[in-house]
């Protein structure tokens, strides 16, 4: 077994968790990330891409607006690669509440958050398919961020500082010493093997999983209620501002452009577990009617794929008997197990929102550097990340421009994604993976409209290449992302997209018929279980 | 001028049927929205490759599908009228200019082709370019060569999996080809690009230096658009040895000369083809299509025939249609679909491999190919509905989706025939108005 030291474990490879392993590297700890899956597989992998102003919070909860509009101002600083600024507006639909506009924009005012109201035919001038019914419509500084780009740029900078980085691996037992928590147990879900990892200190930011790892370094009690929430992503981008619905958070009231697609979200409803995520049909339903709402003609518009996430909504005691999880506190929450369990040397973050990462991750820092006794102070403020060193944001486009100039010497892998080889073949050897879907989150690899119908056989070929393994493998990796892909289709399969994948049938079984080929595909990682099951549809 | 039948679609079946129409006197049109599905298929013919288990006779296979599945659509043709409908495209393919290109194979056996990731594809009849590349019974040893331009051929992967799937020996290299241009490069220009002896000569030259005493040689299928068995004999002649094609990822060569042969077959019959119209609905009176509403451009006019050849294709053609609400139609005439779940039943299952409910969903048709309404009657009894557009089938599964193309095709054709010979008064004659 190996064994590895380490000042800090910190536990979830998310943003916040990601976010935690950059600020200690910054402030000189030897950190060690570790999550089950790939990074930013869980809950911030699976959000629609927005990042808030603060607007949506400013009526309903005031001091997370707050947070917002601070944090919005210095993620746009110092990850200013993984951010596009989209800007955002806040419509009013026909049937809204009118007098929420009033409470919205003394709401701006109060949480400091910069707003502008314009004319109904300015709204539409910017934004030409939004509902030409809307009465009222504000400005504020809404953006869309690219989450892979942003975890693994933190993940990246924290490892030019040292720390190590440990993906697919899952903490199976919290080390401890008396009443110290002493490190953790984590199995290599890919190969089995076992790693020790003895640490000072161990901080649990798992998200929606924190109570599963408290409990097993005793601490029980725990309530991280996970509310699910689905999205859809339309094939292109419908708009080019976040639009927002002018009313009290609800469902469906958000449209996010980002990179090449929009997405619409998203639901809110009380799941039994963080890893059984059911799409029905009704909540696909009920978004795409919302999504109509704000964009007219959205339902007969193409619809990529459907997926859900889970908020870890933290709760100190058992709430009452509700269906929604939209009333408990959006703050994040911090858990000092000394003070509640009389444990040392661990802490717990859960809760909070992607905006707010960086602050989650400074405050349980700042918690670890008080109980050490230590005066290190937080520098993720002024500190850009890998990438973001020019400060320039992220603009729709680049991509192209670069493709356009190697025309002649450099191939377009991914069409849709403008994904090129030599980018793909630096990724492959630099991940070291078979799992085309952790390249598909590094350069959104099949992300597009053809959903990897034509580069999932190039990639598995430049693979088999790259990977030096044996084509019964590089064909396990192409099924594998095969079904990986199908994973987010099937439920939203209707119109064109539902040519599309026929499209695809047709080259990968009745063309290539891969179903017929030996295929070995140890070594990936196995499906979670509930997303092979049907869903009930309504 | 008018016409006595027009034919939707302009892929595999839409030509067959017009070609026979045309070929026996009718005045055919072929309206399309666009170009065909025949660009993506690999241009092998295939009819029965798996049922659920791999097929080695498909005649017999055929039979005993017929018998056990009577909703297919190959129990509404019958398995006698496949093997004339490979005859039929046999002698349309030695009579076309591509000659002596050839289509070789029938309803015996089946050869197990390689495809472009190595798996051996059942097929009852190919181009004669790529039979070399059987794996029936183990074979000579074989080289599979790719050019680097190309990303949609990847020769290792290929043979690595020929070799794991029928234990062949195999193996696979990379070419350079003196290609200017783009770094990348697709089937079709490559294709055109093989027609310079220059380049194919640059071929010959890196291949000679590879390739071991007894080894076949298996190239993409790139060898030539305007005279592929020029290119092909050249290379076979050159090398000294067999040389055999392997379909790529779409744009597909082979199944661009398929398309040309068809259409010069068409043209040399008198038959027209117009692409870019949509048919949008019906002009219905009663039980009979009296015409078609067409979309060209913005405008829209009514086209007029005594007969409809519906062949539009599935839905990865775009002639079935399903939307957001699960309504599912055709795209055209707005024919009901059978096959389709019904509300709250799963149309998708979340594994892909598995057996997808949607996926034999289509027009349910009668045995003279006319399309049924929900209440099981005939919708018009002047419609007949050919290949992929027809239920019953999941013709990648299956690998039959050709055979039924063709043998849907040529039936439908020849019920039409059959219709206005026997007619006691002549079918009307087609016009043109506007609406």
């Amino acid at each position: 077994m190996t064994t590895l030291q380490a000042d800090v474990l910190v536990i979830g490879g998310g943003a916040t968790g990601a976010g935690v392993a950059w600020d200690c590297a910054l402030r000189g700890y030897d950190t060690v990330l570790v999550d089950r899956r790939d990074l930013a597989e869980g809950t911030s992998g699976r959000f629609h891409g927005l990042l808030h102003s603060g607007g949506r919070y400013v009526v309903k909860d005031p001091d997370a607006a707050v947070e917002c509009v601070e944090e919005n101002a210095i993620v746009r600083r110092v990850a200013a690669d993984a951010v596009e600024d989209t800007g955002g507006l806040f419509v009013s639909t026909p049937g809204d509440d009118l007098a929420y506009g009033d409470r919205f924009l003394e709401g701006c005012r109060a949480s400091h958050l910069p707003v502008e109201e314009i004319g109904v035919a300015e709204a539409l001038r910017r934004e030409p398919l939004l509902n030409p019914g809307i009465t009222r419509a504000f400005v504020v500084p809404d953006a869309s961020v690219d989450v892979w780009k942003l975890v693994w740029a933190l993940a990246d900078g924290a490892a030019a500082h040292g720390a190590r980085v440990l993906t697919y691996h899952r903490v199976v037992g919290i080390r401890r010493d008396g009443d110290e928590v002493c490190g953790a147990r984590l199995r290599n879900e890919l190969s089995g093997e076992e790693v020790d990892v003895e640490a000072a200190f161990t901080i649990n930011a798992s998200g929606a999983w924190a109570a599963e790892v408290a409990e097993m370094a005793g601490c029980e009690g725990i309530h991280v209620a996970p509310g699910k929430g689905i999205m859809i992503a339309m094939n292109h981008r419908l708009v080019n501002t976040v639009v927002n619905r002018l009313v009290m958070p609800a469902d469906g009231d958000i449209l996010v452009p980002i990179r090449t697609v929009s997405v619409i979200g998203t639901t809110d409803i009380r799941s039994r577990h963080a890893d059984e995520l059911p799409v029905t049909q009704e909540e696909v339903d009920q978004m795409l009617d919302d999504g109509d709402r704000l964009v007219p003609g959205l339902r007969s518009a193409r619809a990529l794929r459907v997926w859900a996430g889970v908020r870890p909504l933290f709760e100190d005691k058992k709430t009452g008997e509700t269906d929604s999880t939209r009333d408990v506190s959006r703050s994040h929450a911090m858990l000092d197990h000394l003070e509640r369990d009389g444990l040392r040397r661990f802490l717990t973050i859960t809760g909070g929102k992607l905006t707010t990462y960086r602050l989650m991750a400074k405050d349980i820092v700042d918690a670890m550097v008080r109980q050490r006794g230590e005066a290190r102070p937080c520098r993720t403020a002024e500190t850009p990340l890998p990438g973001s060193e020019e400060g320039r944001p992220y603009r729709l486009g680049v991509r192209l421009r670069a493709r356009e100039e190697e025309l002649r010497s450099e191939q377009i892998i991914c069409e849709c994604e403008l994904v090129g080889r030599r980018r793909l073949e630096d990724a492959m050897r630099r991940r070291g993976t078979a799992n085309l879907d952790d390249i598909r989150r590094n350069l959104r690899l099949g992300m597009g409209p053809c959903q990897g119908g034509f580069c999932m056989y190039r990639a598995a070929g430049i693979l088999h290449g790259i990977g030096r393994m044996d084509g019964p493998r590089a064909t396990g990796s192409l099924r594998h992302f095969l079904q990986e892909r199908w994973k987010g289709m099937w439920p939203v399969l209707y119109g064109d997209q539902l040519r599309q994948a026929r499209l695809d049938d047709w080259i990968f079984q009745g063309l290539l018929d891969v179903e017929h080929v030996p295929a070995d595909t140890n070594g990936l990682p196995a499906p979670v279980d509930a997303e092979l099951e049907a869903t009930p549809l309504l | 001028m008018s016409y006595d039948v027009i034919v939707v679609g302009t892929g595999v079946a839409g030509l067959a049927a017009a070609v026979r129409l045309a070929e026996d006197g009718a005045r055919v049109l072929v309206l399309a929205k666009g170009i065909g599905a025949t660009h993506l298929t690999g241009a092998t013919v295939d009819v029965l490759g798996y049922d659920p288990e791999r097929v080695e006779a498909p005649g017999d296979a055929l039979g005993r599908l017929v018998a056990a599945q009577p909703g297919h659509p190959y129990a509404r043709v019958g398995a006698e009228a496949v093997g004339e409908a490979l005859a039929w495209l046999r002698a349309q393919v030695a009579a076309s200019p591509f000659a002596p290109y050839a289509y070789e194979g029938g309803l015996e056996r089946n050869h197990l082709l390689p495809t472009a990731v190595g798996a051996p594809k059942p097929t009852a009849m190919a181009p004669r370019t790529m039979l070399a590349g059987d794996l029936r019974a183990g074979g000579a040893p074989i080289c599979i060569a790719g050019i680097r331009r190309l990303k949609d051929f990847h020769p290792l992967l290929c043979a690595e999996n020929i070799a794991a799937a029928t234990g062949t020996e195999a193996r696979g290299v990379e070419l350079d080809l003196p290609l200017t241009g783009r770094a990348d490069e697709n089937a079709q220009g490559l294709a055109r690009q093989l027609e310079d002896p220059v380049v194919r000569g640059a071929l010959v030259q890196q291949l000679a230096n590879t390739l071991r005493v007894g080894e076949r040689v298996g190239l993409p299928a790139v060898l030539g658009l305007g005279d592929p068995h020029a290119v092909w004999s050249d290379l076979e002649h050159r090398l000294g040895r067999p040389v055999f094609e392997i379909p790529t990822l779409p744009p597909s060569v082979p199944g661009m000369r398929l398309y040309t042969i068809l259409r010069a077959a068409l043209r040399r019959a008198g038959g027209r083809q117009v692409i870019g119209p949509e048919v949008v609905g019906p002009v219905a009176a009663g039980a009979r299509l009296e015409g078609l509403r067409v979309r060209v451009g913005k405008r829209e006019e009514v086209r007029r025939a005594g007969h409809v050849v519906l062949a539009t294709g599935g839905f990865a053609s775009g002639g079935l249609q399903l939307d957001s609400r699960w309504r599912a139609r055709d795209a055209a005439l707005g024919l009901p679909l059978a096959g389709v779940p019904e509300p709250g039943e799963l149309r998708f299952t979340p594994r892909y491999f598995e057996d997808q409910p949607m996926a034999r969903a289509g027009i349910a048709v009668d045995d003279e190919l006319r399309p049924l309404g929900a209440d099981g009657e005939p919708s018009y009894e002047n419609v007949r509905v050919a290949g992929a557009s027809i239920a019953g089938a999941a013709p990648w599964k299956e690998k039959s989706g050709e055979g039924i193309s063709l043998a849907t095709g040529l039936r439908a054709a020849g019920l039409i025939l059959h219709a206005t010979r026997t007619a006691a008064a002549p079918a009307a004659g087609a016009t043109m108005e506007a609406p």
